[in-house]
């Protein structure tokens, strides 16, 4: 495995293993470190465990029951898998998009202000601000703005998975994650996330799980290649596209197999 | 985020959580719950009674055992007397023997010593003066509460005479017996020495002048037996008399008519010519007990026969006593039956044969005892002259597994019956309480209803999954399950008051109608045989067939109608029910299983229906796609391929309509006639389970035999569909882990 | 011939005709609830439309006037006879004649027959002979006769008041008794102050009651002296108190339109009026309020429990074996006879928690039960225990269509459970969760059998709710809809008379439970659709 140095990490993860219920062990043991205010992408196959890991960040896999976790990440230095982590200001900080996107059924206002609603707060000028400001950051705000109160489900599909990157960072998170944001959409609408994306990476860490190898390619400032469970080989994007270290990353990206 | 806030809504998801998760598990275990209180309130049927040891003590010296010829103790167990040989009545405390009262009776005839006692009825003693006189005397105990010392109790007691007798002329007699009805009525019955009967009766009866007079008779009875008379007993009202003998024979005669005693029966009883020792009548005066020399312990009727009349037929047998039977005894509000020998004495049931309770002493003899009104206490004396005394708690004497399911004899039956009867007007009546009719009435009516039901849910189901169109699809499963929401107060009013009076009118039409619809299916499939060649004709095979097979089924019961009241003038002289009746035997019953069948069975399509129709639905289009390509019709497909797939969920939407059938009140309240019979005639009614709780309950003293028995077959109600709801269910879950969702 | 014989069998073969047994099958489910639907219509919304009064003469000379109900062949087929409803049931002891078409001479309308609602002994036929008011007897007219009965009624809703007054006053009078009771139970001397402020009060309700009660019985027997004779078919005269007449009509004069009025007027009486004559006449409203309060006060319990436990089951407990099993159970409770759902109310509710209620806080009306005996809240729990499986289930079912998604993406927003609950999965779940309450509601509208073990009776003295304090009496029995159906229907003395309420009643309760039952299958339609074909 070759391993790129990162100069203070926003997350390190060390040795990390994880095993889904019934001791499959889905990660064998991953060291990666994520730089801060750049975009990640993670690749490889399907089942590559690509998903897992991203969602380890944000302890989403709690959700599943009896799953189980080995190894430390450190977000800005603390263990998440602490004991004295708490679960909501981790969330808090950690965004996430997903791969279906999923607007509340509510209207466009109220989906980007839910993370501010849920939090307690109740500043109306705040939510005004924030919506503006998200929308906006998520190239938004000009199609929609005209009809903030009107339903999330009436938008288009690229529409909805920017309302769900602005309600990520409604909260203002030091990191989002995206899992395959752009899988369930149309060459159109993966341009505008994809322009989104390379936006945001000016205030946020972004990490994204593509199996898109082009994708990574156009938005990603640094690349990890995974493959059943294990980190091939972490690196610049361009140095990895153009010059892999390894003969599985170069299979991969070459096409032969995934 | 704001710390105080983080810890706020944690706080509430903590409390939320435990809410949650205590309140749905309450609720959920409320089903059990349930169970659990109905089968609870039903339990007590089958306990085993119990007696307790209430009071003992020592008689004293002067008033020995030896003189003591009866005793008695009223129904609170305060209050017990003892009748000694001088006539002296004497009250004490039951549970210290201290002398409350002291009562002095004496014979008219001036006699004023006893030689001995019997007792019966409620306290009643027939007390027998070394004259050869006899006089009954009655206790009672009144009970009154006093109002100022905190509602205390006070019992008190009252000796009355009811009659008397003078001695019979001539020998003195061995042994007598008398008894004196409501009305005045006296019977005196005189065993002698040698081994002649003499029955003396006591009437009055109106003169030649309009008045009363008493109108004494006395008369020999004919004995016409092989052994000589070991034991007698006389019935309540004084009009029955049984002798036993020690040759084993039973001898009946009856004394209704005092001028003219007729001998009606002399039976061999035991073929072995075992000892008579012990003769009773059992409450309500019918059976008769009958205690032997080895032990045994039976009950006895008269049953009518055929060839020879009334014959006396031994319905039960009692667990019997190792010892010879010195004593038998009815109870007096149950048919419970009292024996004792040399090994104790012992409680058990006449109709359940269930063995009660015993009392056996270990050292002393029990020499006399007796039993308070209600059963609920027995005081015995022992040969050593302790008086010891006995709370009983037996609630429900009456109640075996051989009761509640089996063939029972129940007394002036001709053979043995299930039969539910639970409440007549007189007091001696015995409720009979087999659930086996109800039983049997709950599956027949599911089984007529789950025959008209089955084939139409089923098939319907079939054709609205597989061939109808998508639009009409969309239409006719809300329609039917809107048809599930009719409430069945509402199906079984139109089927008792419109339906019923309907098809009795025109049972011909009906049954006309059974052979002319499949007849005109049959037609109009080989019609269509023939038009299907026309294009346009044959887009209605397209899901259009049901609009245009409704039509013909209309027709055919147009025309069932119609021809059917002819064909019945023409084929069954106008009247097919008189028909029925004269060529079968068939009694037809206004609302019966037909009826039954139509309305229950409407109440369950709908479910099993929507059931079977989800189920096939959702048998996954590929392979009804693949089955089609390899070029089955679509009926083939649906027979070999979908069915087979879909046939977990057939059989839960089967088994739930049955649940739902079998549990079913309102339908079968109002349209079956709640007859408790046994009987598979179509014709007929029945009484299931669920409409005899409505029907009994309200009736039902709380806490008693009946109220019990109600929730037993509640419990049997509650575990048939949890049985056949949980098979059910557990299919269900399968299949939808299958597919996805159900 | 060969040659169509097999293509006939080959039709046979390829299972032709089992589509068409099938399609017969489907045809005849639905043509039996169609006809059901029409029995019931056709016989319940005829009732109150004022047919026309003929006049028959028969052979034998004698005259009949009635309402014709139907005609049908004669037992020996050999003609029509026809069904009369010939009513004045206090003349003729039966409301209902059958007469054969071949014993009719001619039939009339005549203008000047009358239907006379009365308070008792059914309807009368006849017509207008003399009127008698303040003790004056002259001939009078239809409108003059109307007139009179408005006057009298009048009257009587003045005595109607008083009524309430007296009603009223005795309740105050059983309440004062009760609280003797009380004190006579707590053993309070008899010069206690709270005993001679009782006495005091009683003896002041004593006196005015007894005033209520003279008052009374004088304006009733002044209303009572105003009487119209009128004449039956046989020209036979009677008398009858205008106070027993609740309305008069000529069906024979009336156009199609004022028969609409007088249909519609009928109807709005149905829905606000009492039951009369044993409830086989009058209107409904006891039963409709008795529904309707039962309805909701099993709500407020299956409601609030039914969501909770499906919450439980769906979104907290762990899925496995014990959850399995638990939705068995859920499964099964629908599946118990709702017979046995009585038998448990009597025996926890009223026998178990009722008594003990009684014995604890009211033992001096021993044995006369407060809370243990059937009524309007044991009834409402035990229809909650029957109908909670209803709510769960859909609920359950609406919570489980909620895509994974949804709840991911509030928990990625730092969301605790309870919020995504709160603010996330109810609201969506909502039209599942009332589709379950609809069902739920329209079940406890049709369900009878436990009703008859926990507290519904034929003839409810009082309503549940009045102006007495504490203005809602869960304690009190209640009249039910579906229980006047089986009541009016079997256990009534006339079941002929009685059969056109029956089936007033039956298309009443129909209607509410279809209605509702639809509103909650189109919900759960439109809400399987948003989330099937949906796209997020």
């Amino acid at each position: 495995m070759t391993a790129t140095k990162i100069e203070n990490p926003i997350i390190q993860v060390d040795d990390l293993k994880f095993y889904y219920p019934g001791n499959a062990r889905a990660l064998h043991g991953i060291n990666l470190s994520f730089p801060e205010k750049q975009v990640t992408a993670l690749i490889g196959p399907s089942g590559c465990g690509k998903s897992t890991l991203i969602r380890c960040f944000n302890r989403m896999n709690d959700l599943i029951d009896s799953c189980r976790v080995e190894g430390e990440i450190f977000l800005e230095g603390e263990n998440i898998y602490g004991r004295r982590t708490d679960i909501i200001e981790l969330r808090r900080k950690v965004g996430m998009v997903f791969q279906k996107s999923n607007p509340f059924p509510k209207s466009i206002y109220e989906n980007v202000i839910y993370g501010l609603r849920i939090a307690g707060e109740k500043d109306k000028k705040l939510f005004d601000e924030r919506v503006e400001s998200s929308l906006k950051a998520a190239a938004l705000w000009d199609e929609v703005k005209d009809r903030l109160q009107e339903s999330a489900l009436g938008l288009s599909g690229g529409q909805m998975q920017r309302l769900c990157i602005a309600r990520a960072i409604a909260v203002n998170p030091k990191v989002i994650l995206m899992d395959e944001p752009c899988s369930a959409l149309d060459p159109k609408s993966t341009a505008r996330v994809e322009e989104t994306i390379k936006e945001l990476r000016n205030d946020y860490t972004i990490i994204i799980v593509t199996h898109n190898m082009q994708q990574a390619a156009r938005v990603s400032d640094f690349t990890a290649f995974l493959f059943e469970g294990n980190l091939i080989e972490f690196g610049v994007t361009d140095q990895l596209f153009v010059k892999p270290q390894n003969k599985q990353t170069e299979d991969y990206i070459t096409g032969r197999f995934g | 985020m704001n710390p105080a806030f983080l810890n706020k809504i944690k706080r509430n998801d903590r409390i939320a959580r435990w809410v949650i998760t205590i309140g749905g598990l309450a609720i959920i275990f409320s089903v059990i719950f349930i169970l659990i209180l109905i089968a609870k309130v039903s339990l007590p049927l089958f306990l085993s009674p119990d007696k307790d040891l209430y009071a003992s003590f020592q008689l004293n010296a002067d008033s020995a055992a030896d003189k003591i010829v009866a005793l008695g103790m009223d129904e609170y167990l305060e209050t017990g007397y003892t009748i000694d040989q001088t006539g002296k009545f004497e009250f004490f405390s039951v549970v210290d023997g201290a002398v409350l009262d002291v009562e002095q009776i004496v014979s008219e005839t001036g006699s004023s010593r006893l030689i001995s006692a019997q007792s019966y009825g409620r306290l009643k003693h027939v007390l027998i003066w070394d004259d050869g006189s006899l006089t009954i005397n009655q206790v009672s105990f009144f009970s009154s509460f006093d109002e100022k010392s905190n509602n205390h109790r006070t019992i008190r007691h009252r000796i009355e005479q009811l009659a008397t007798f003078p001695a019979p002329a001539g020998d003195m007699p061995i042994q007598s017996l008398a008894r004196v009805d409501e009305e005045g009525r006296r019977v005196r019955v005189d065993l002698f020495q040698d081994g002649t009967l003499q029955a003396t009766v006591v009437e009055e009866s109106e003169s030649l002048f309009g008045d009363a007079e008493l109108v004494e008779t006395t008369q020999p009875l004919e004995v016409a037996s092989t052994g000589h008379i070991s034991a007698m007993s006389l019935s309540t009202a004084g009009d029955k008399l049984y002798a036993g003998t020690d040759q084993g024979e039973i001898l009946r005669w009856d004394l209704s008519a005092g001028e003219k005693p007729v001998l009606e029966e002399v039976t061999q009883a035991f073929s072995d010519q075992r000892e008579i020792t012990a003769l009773n009548m059992v409450f309500g005066d019918i059976s008769l007990i009958v205690g032997d020399c080895q032990g045994g312990l039976t009950t006895w009727f008269p049953v009518r026969n055929t060839e020879s009349g009334w014959k006396l037929t031994k319905i039960h047998t009692l667990r019997g006593h190792s010892q010879p039977i010195d004593y038998v005894s009815p109870t007096l509000h149950d048919k419970s039956v009292v024996s004792s020998a040399g090994d104790g004495m012992q409680l058990s049931h006449m109709t359940s044969e269930r063995f009660l309770v015993g009392i056996s002493p270990t050292e002393e003899k029990i020499s006399r005892y007796a039993l308070t009104t209600r059963g609920n206490g027995v005081i015995t004396l022992s040969d050593n002259g302790r008086i010891v005394s006995w709370k009983l708690h037996i609630p429900h004497p009456e109640i075996s597994l051989k009761t509640l399911f089996g063939k029972v004899w129940y007394e002036g039956y001709a053979e043995p019956t299930y039969s539910w009867q639970s409440s007549a007007s007189t007091d001696d009546y015995e409720a009979k309480l087999s659930l086996t009719p109800l039983i049997f009435g709950t599956l027949k009516g599911t089984f007529y209803a789950m025959l008209f039901a089955l084939p139409l849910a089923i098939f319907g189901a079939i054709y609205t999954s597989q061939f109808a169109r998508p639009k009409f699809k969309g239409i006719i499963k809300p329609a039917v399950e809107v048809m599930a929401a009719v409430p069945t107060v509402i199906i079984g009013f139109l089927a008792a008051l419109w339906l019923a009076p309907l098809i009795e009118r025109s049972l011909g039409s009906m049954f006309l109608s059974l052979i002319l619809i499949p007849a005109a299916l049959m037609i109009s499939i080989a019609l269509w045989q023939a038009a299907r060649k026309i294009e346009t004709l044959k887009q209605i095979e397209r899901g259009y067939e049901f609009l245009v097979i409704a039509p013909v089924l209309i027709m055919a019961v147009a025309i069932a109608i119609v021809l059917g009241s002819g064909l019945e003038h023409w084929l069954f002289d106008g009247d097919l029910k008189q028909w029925l009746f004269t060529e079968t035997g068939t009694h037809y019953d206004p609302r019966n299983c037909i009826i039954i069948a139509f309305a229950m069975g409407f109440a369950v399509i709908p479910i099993i229906f929507t059931i079977s129709e989800d189920a096939l639905s959702n048998v996954p289009p590929s392979l009804k796609a693949a089955s089609l390509a390899l070029g089955a019709s679509r009926w083939q497909t649906v027979w070999r391929v979908i069915l087979p797939s879909a046939s977990p969920g057939i059989f839960a939407g089967t088994m739930i309509g049955f649940g739902r059938a079998v549990g079913e009140t309102m339908i079968v309240l109002m349209a079956t006639g709640n007859t408790a019979i046994m009987d598979l005639s179509i014709f007929n009614g029945m009484r299931p389970l669920s409409a005899n709780i409505a029907v009994e309950i309200p009736e039902a003293p709380v806490d008693g035999t009946l109220y019990r028995t109600l929730f037993l077959t509640a419990v049997i109600l509650f575990v048939m569909t949890f049985i056949v709801n949980t098979v059910a269910e557990i299919v269900r879950q399968r299949l939808r882990a299958k597919y996805g969702r159900f | 011939m060969a040659m169509k014989t097999k293509m006939m069998d080959k039709y046979w073969r390829v299972g032709e005709p089992m589509v068409w047994f099938s399609a017969a099958a489907l045809a005849a489910t639905l043509l039996t609830a169609f006809v059901l639907l029409i029995v019931i219509m056709v016989n319940g919304l005829g009732v109150f439309w004022p047919s026309d009064l003929q006049q028959l003469k028969l052979k034998d000379g004698s005259l009949v006037i009635g309402e014709l109900i139907r005609t049908e062949p004669t037992a020996d087929k050999s003609g029509l006879r026809r069904q009369y409803k010939i009513a004045n049931r206090d003349l003729y002891g039966l409301d209902f004649r059958w007469i054969d078409e071949a014993q009719i001479v001619s039939e009339q309308t005549p203008q000047q027959l009358l239907v006379l609602e009365r308070i008792e002994h059914g309807d009368f036929f006849g017509e207008l002979k003399n009127i008698q008011v303040n003790g004056e007897l002259k001939p009078g007219s239809l409108a003059e006769l109307n007139a009179a009965v408005d006057n009298v009624g009048n009257e009587l809703q003045v005595l109607e008041e008083l009524e309430n007054k007296l009603n009223d006053a005795s309740y105050q009078m059983e309440r004062l008794r009760l609280k003797v009771l009380k004190l006579d139970y707590k053993k309070v001397p008899a010069d206690d102050q709270a005993r001679i402020k009782l006495n005091h009060e009683k003896t002041k309700l004593d006196s005015n009651f007894n005033h209520l009660v003279k008052v009374q019985t004088n304006r009733v027997t002044r209303v009572r002296q105003d009487k119209a004779i009128f004449a039956d078919a046989k020209g036979q005269e009677k008398e009858i108190v205008l106070a027993d007449i609740v309305q008069v009509y000529a069906p024979n004069q009336m156009t199609v339109i004022d028969k609409s009025i007088f249909y519609a007027k009928k109807l709005g009486e149905l829905f606000v009026g009492e039951p009369r004559e044993s409830n086989t006449e009058g209107g409904l409203f006891p039963a409709i309020f008795g529904t309707v309060m039962l309805i909701f006060v099993m709500s407020l319990f299956s409601f609030p429990l039914g969501v909770i436990a499906a919450v439980y089951l769906r979104e907290y407990a762990n899925e496995g074996l014990l959850v399995r099993i638990v939705r068995i159970a859920v499964n099964n409770l629908a599946g118990i006879p709702s017979i046995v759902y009585g038998i448990f109310g009597l025996s926890f509710f009223i026998y178990g928690i009722g008594h003990g209620i009684d014995s604890f806080f009211f033992p001096e009306r021993l044995p006369t039960p407060t809370f243990g005996t059937g009524g309007l809240l044991w009834a409402s729990l035990t229809l909650a225990l029957l109908t909670v499986p209803v709510v769960i289930v859909s609920t359950e079912e609406a919570l489980g269509a909620i895509p994974r998604e949804m709840r991911e993406g509030s928990y990625a927003l730092g969301s605790t459970k309870f919020q995504t609950l709160v603010r996330i999965l109810l609201p969506m779940a909502s039209p599942g969760i009332m589709t379950g309450l609809i069902l739920a509601m329209a079940r406890a509208a049709g369900e009878v059998a436990p009703l008859m073990l926990t507290g519904v009776v034929k003839l409810a003295p009082a309503l549940p709710i009045d102006g007495n304090f504490p203005f809602f009496h869960l304690d009190r029995k209640f009249m039910h809809l579906g229980f006047h159906i089986y009541d009016i229907g079997f256990q009534s003395p006339n079941v002929e008379a009685a059969k056109p309420m029956v089936f007033v009643t039956t298309l009443l309760l129909v209607l509410i439970v279809l209605i509702m039952s639809s509103v909650a299958i189109y919900l759960r339609n439109k809400m399987k659709k948003r989330y099937t074909f949906g796209t997020f």
